[in-house]
């Protein structure tokens, strides 16, 4: 084992001694739920509100944006927005942290097309400086500490391994396998295509919902802000439809931001394979959540699911 | 039977050195992001091993020689591992789908030796799914015999399904080797990725990265693979493909990225059906292996194809 890969496993294990696998009590995970109806220039304020209300510390930190890119649809809700991301990293650079942009679509390769055809380089100035291709970055591998996937270890980028806050800017969809994809599942894009490929096959030979919750140990208290502004529901995570839910999510436990969109979503978060792994019983009860900002009641909408998803439906609180 | 290659119509045949010796800055672009150990990055950084395939394709292409070829082929050579195959960087110790690659370029360049070897790795690897073991995992778990053994591309990752870039690149490579020296082993195997290509066509009559359908929706194709899949067929009964043509003249002239372009112009070149008035290129070149694919495809367009020829 070659010392970074200890230090990193090292690190993970540490880790995982406060993360939701854990059975130990615990305290309640702030997740905020803040409207927002549109993509406009209110979004940047709102943005500042999310960061102050969960206190980061950021300040000369390096923090790594991690949006959601997958296809060249600008008019659909494939991508996070890039207005979001943008407004994520003004907001992060005011509190005096370091941002970079960083992402490793799935299937597409052109990346930096991608990113061009969904707005990036038009909203976001010198986009192309602040990016990273997680594709194509350099890579170590890291062994994850108690696989529950068939892994037992993965090639990451050095750009998500060496930053201090690691931000996962979802979008808020259904997805035709996991039946959601938000936070957690976006950390797909943090595997390099340019090791494992397009797709990242890997993953679904290991086990989808398994691979979710390995990535998610390694990362277990990155900070989650799903775009569910306007979402994708029926066949997502590409075909679906836009689903207009005007939030945005956000907290420190992905576990519980996930849960939470799941329950905007319509979706029983425990009937997500890769939320009852991650979170347990405990990781995703709503009890467990400080829920700030709108109430479930006030936003959740129904997303509507494939014929094969449905038994995943929860009923409206 | 002889194994037929594409040929570009000779209305595009035009001199080889109008647009290489004008753009002779798209070689420099190439050149400038030269590593000192003699790879290259994708755009900046590390040296891995598809910009390096890539920029030595893209000078045979312009016939020319890379400045600092000797040092770009002494990288790749130290890259090899004891499998025959080659990582797709010296800091990941598995062989993968770049072993193709290293396999397109002559086998004077790399040395015969080590040429074998990385084709004998083509020949020996396969999507997980034709696997023997996984085969009789699927008869003995779920009652029923997953695709035939006639179809068997290759994976991205070693332990996974084989997908469509990956097959395309080793039909590509595999095929030179047979043009060089025909065999049954060679043949067979061509013959086997190319229906496994043919078998992942989607509903619109292109290719994605190798999955027509989820849960019973069709899925839409994508340029690059599109072209790809058109390259790596080149020969086949064009009657099967017409489809696949319009869908690809359609993609070429949205014209989304440089490398799309290019994969698009090589596929459909392989079958003389490049619409009239296509476009030049005009995408921003991204990466190393995007502007590579763009001098590769532009010297296709003037008769010198360095995948087929």
């Amino acid at each position: 084992m070659r010392r970074r890969e200890f230090l990193i496993g090292g690190a993970a294990t540490l880790g995982l001694a406060g993360c939701s696998r854990t059975p130990a009590p615990r305290s309640p995970s702030l997740i905020s739920v803040v409207r927002a109806p549109a993509y406009s220039q209110d979004i940047y304020g709102t943005m500042r509100r999310i960061l102050a209300q969960h206190k980061l510390r950021v300040r000369g930190r390096r923090v790594v944006l991690k949006p959601n890119l997958v296809e060249f649809e600008p008019e659909s809700a494939i991508n996070t927005h890039p207005m979001l991301v943008h407004a994520a990293l003004e907001a992060f650079r005011e509190l005096g942290a370091s941002v970079a942009i960083a992402e490793g679509p799935g299937h597409r390769r052109g990346t930096l097309d991608l990113a061009d055809a969904a707005g990036y380089f038009e909203i976001i100035p010198g986009f192309e400086d602040l990016f990273t291709d997680l594709n194509l970055d350099e890579v170590s591998r890291v062994r994850l500490p108690r696989p529950v996937s068939r892994l037992n270890s993965l090639y990451l980028p050095h750009t998500v391994l060496s930053s201090d806050l690691l931000v996962s800017m979802a979008k808020m969809k259904t997805h035709h396998w996991t039946g959601a994809t938000l936070s957690m599942k976006n950390l797909f894009g943090i595997v390099p295509g340019g090791v494992y490929g397009w797709p990242k096959n890997v993953l679904h030979w290991a086990g989808i919902h398994q691979s979710i919750v390995d990535l998610h140990s390694l990362f277990p208290r990155h900070f989650a802000i799903v775009d569910g502004i306007v979402g994708m529901d029926g066949n997502g995570p590409i075909q679906g439809k836009p689903k207009p839910a005007g939030v945005i999510v956000s907290g420190d436990d992905p576990v519980a931001v996930d849960a939470t969109c799941c329950r905007i979503m319509q979706i029983e978060p425990s009937r997500v394979e890769y939320l009852a792994l991650a979170g347990g019983f405990e990781g995703i009860a709503q009890k467990n959540i400080q829920q700030i900002g709108e109430t479930l009641d006030s936003v959740e909408t129904r997303f509507e699911l494939i014929r094969e998803l449905r038994g995943l439906r929860r009923a409206k609180a | 039977m002889a194994l037929p290659r594409g040929t570009p119509a000779p209305h595009l045949l035009r001199n080889i050195m109008t647009i290489l010796e004008t753009d002779d800055g798209t070689l420099a672009n190439i050149r400038g992001v030269q590593n000192p150990d003699g790879g290259w990055p994708y755009r900046k950084g590390g040296s891995w091993t598809e910009p390096t395939v890539f920029a030595l394709l893209a000078h045979l292409a312009a016939r020319t020689a890379a400045p600092r070829n000797t040092e770009a082929l002494a990288w790749l050579g130290a890259a090899q591992q004891s499998d025959g195959g080659w990582t797709p960087r010296r800091s990941v110790d598995h062989s993968t789908w770049v072993t193709a690659l290293v396999a397109l370029l002559p086998p004077e360049a790399v040395g015969p030796a080590r040429h074998t070897r990385a084709v004998n790795w083509l020949l020996a690897n396969t999507g997980m799914e034709s696997s023997p073991i996984y085969r009789w995992r699927e008869i003995v778990l779920n009652g029923k015999l997953p695709q035939g053994p006639d179809l068997s591309g290759w994976p991205w990752f070693p332990g996974t399904a084989a997908w469509v870039t990956p097959t395309c690149l080793g039909i590509l490579a595999l095929k030179k080797c047979y043009w060089r020296q025909p065999s049954s082993d060679l043949r067979e195997r061509i013959d086997k990725a190319q229906s496994f290509l043919l078998s992942r066509r989607c509903a619109d009559g292109g290719w994605n990265h190798g999955s027509q359908r989820a849960l019973g929706y069709n899925l839409d194709s994508y340029p690059e693979t599109t072209g790809q899949a058109l390259l790596a067929l080149a020969g086949t009964d064009p009657a099967r493909l017409q489809d696949s043509f319009r869908l690809a003249q359609r993609f070429f002239l949205e014209h989304r990225s440089a490398g799309g372009a290019a994969w698009l112009r090589l596929g459909l070149l392989a079958y003389q059906q490049v619409p009239a008035g296509a476009p030049l290129f005009n995408m921003p070149c991204r990466t190393v292996v995007d502007t590579a694919l763009t001098v590769i495809a532009t010297a296709a367009e003037q008769g010198y194809n360095v995948f087929l020829d």
